[in-house]
Parts: structure tokens; sequence; C-alpha cells
């Protein structure tokens, strides 16, 4: 592996916040300016590879990650179900805004994981694993 | 005017990236190229695709081929050359990098995907066989070119190999070597 070098280090350590920051605010207003779910997300997955450059170690486990994006890929599949399906938003349409926003969340942290979880499985691949599904 | 200039540096960063001899280098004039393709986007009036062009192309991809480039092997040379008096002086490191011999390993390492690393030391040859983190040691002693190769390595058959084919293995000698503790 690299060796450390401390320049990275605290250049890194300086933008963490800001990317957390970036990422927050391409979802969260993804609705009304440029921005949306899955750039968000993208901005979330940067956050494990900036770490992986600093610290090449794997000691967090990528199934864990994996059943966290899993489980947002069900709320995704399973909230537009419910709030469609009840008819919720026809009778209110000042909160559709709301709604879209919280897809985006949902939808950029999928995506965050995701790409993470794809990142770290391939940066510490060895040739032989468990086999990894969907 | 600003957007013209940036498609002609896109195709500009294009021809490096398929043209630089060091795949290190490819990488991150692909990553530029990355960058203002996402300028050229917000000129296009693409804002969102931009923004997923700047962190995906200059980021991800841009990380996952540098890992892979990690997994790619570093072929380290080690020119040992304790018994010159003028060893490590910058006429004879400039006498080294342009000698023949050198040039040829340089392109047969870069034909078989390995980046060629050179390392000049004041080790004499023993030690330098000793030391694990040389692939391979060369030294140039009366007008002759010795190569010395760790005997289970491929890598010093397929020298001889190339250097008989091409007529050129006059003035050079090349030597195996069995390395303890491995």
């Amino acid at each position: 592996m690299a060796e450390r070098s401390l320049i990275t280090q605290m250049i890194v350590g300086l933008l963490y916040p800001f990317m957390l920051l970036l990422g927050f605010y391409l979802i969260l207003n993804g609705h009304y300016t440029p921005g949306g779910g899955f750039q968000g997300g993208s901005t979330f997955a940067m956050l494990f590879v900036a770490r992986y450059v600093v610290f090449p170690v794997a000691d967090m486990s990528s199934e864990h990650l994996h059943l966290l994006q899993r489980l947002f890929l069900a709320l995704i599949l399973v909230v537009p179900i419910l709030v469609l399906f009840s008819g919720f938003l026809a009778g209110a349409s000042e909160y559709s805004g709301m709604y879209l926003t919280l897809m985006d969340l949902f939808i950029g942290v999928q995506v965050g994981f995701g790409l993470g979880v794809a990142v770290f499985r391939f940066a510490f691949f060895k040739g032989i694993g468990p086999s990894w599904r969907f | 005017m600003l957007e013209i200039g940036m498609v002609l540096l896109m195709g500009v960063f294009a021809w490096l990236t398929i043209h630089s001899h060091l795949l290190r280098l490819s990488v991150v004039y692909m990553a530029i190229f990355s960058l203002l393709a996402a300028f050229v986007f917000v000129f296009h009036g693409a804002p969102e695709l931009a923004i997923a062009e700047a962190v995906i192309g200059s980021g991800l991809v841009t990380l996952l081929y540098l890992v892979a480039l990690q997994r790619y092997r570093v072929y380290t040379i080690c020119v040992a050359s304790d018994r010159h008096s003028e060893a490590l002086s910058d006429s004879y490191i400039k006498g080294m990098e342009n000698n023949e011999i050198v040039h040829r390993i340089r392109r047969f390492c870069m034909s078989r995907e390995f980046e060629p690393e050179i390392v000049f030391s004041s080790k004499s040859v023993k030690e330098a066989m000793s030391d694990s983190r040389y692939d391979l040691v060369i030294t140039h002693e009366n007008g002759e070119t010795h190569v010395y190769g760790p005997s289970n390595s491929y890598v010093i058959v397929e020298l001889e190999l190339m250097f008989q084919m091409d007529g050129a293995n006059s003035g050079i000698r090349f030597g195996r070597y069995t390395r303890e503790g491995l």
C-alpha cells in the first residue's frame, strides 16, 4: 500500500465536512436547482473514496454498508407505493416538494453506499472472497 | 469562444491520454478530459450532467484506475556502481540513462506492462542481489554490462532471448542468482 502522506491527510481532513455539506446541498436542493439524488449520492461516495486515499485499511465491513444500501433500496421501493397509492398527495399537493426531496435523500444515500461498496470491494479485492449478491 | 477552446483542449487531452508512455499519466490526462467535458456540459445547459460527470468522471473513475494501476507491478532495476570512482555523479547517471541496453530493458518492461523504475545505488552487486526490493541488478564495468536476475524469474530468460534475437548481445552478460531466505 502507498505510504501515507501528511499533506494528503491534512487536506482531505479539511475538505471532508465540506464534501458532506456539498452532498447534502445537492440532494436537498435537487428539486429546485441542479443536483439531485444521483449527483449528491456520488458526492457521498467520494467520502468513502477520500477515506480510502488517506487510510487504505479494510477496517470497515463492506457487508454492513451493503446491508444499509439494500435497506435504502427497499425504502425507495416501499415509500412511493405507500404514498402514491394511498392518495395522500392528491389531497395535499403542497407536500409534493417535500415528498420528492425525501425520495432524493433516499436515492442519494442508496447511491452513496452503493458506489462506496463498489469502490471498497474493488480496492480490497484479493482474487478470492465470498460470493456477493445484489 | 471559451467553449471552442475547451472542446479543442479536450481533443488535446484525448490525444495525450492515448499517446502518453506512462499509464499513470494517462489516468491524470483522462481526469482533466472529464473535467473539461463537465465545463462543456455547463455551456450546453446541462448542469446536472456536469455535476455527475465531474464527480464520477474525474473522481471515482480516476481512483478506480489508480487502484487498478497499484496492482500492476513496478519493476525495480538497480544499477549497482560501487566500483566506479565517479559513481552517482550526474554525468554517470545521464550516461547510464542513455545507455542502449538500459533503453532496451526499459522498452521490454513497457511492452510487458511493467512500470520500470531505475534505482542508482552505491551498493555492491552482492548487497543489491540480497535486497528483495530489486528485481534486476545491472552493473557496468570495462565496457561490458552485466545483468543479474533472480533464477526463479522468467523475466531474465525473456530478456536474454530478446537480446539474442535482436542480435544486440555483444557487450552484455546475463547472470542468475538465488536469493537466500525466499
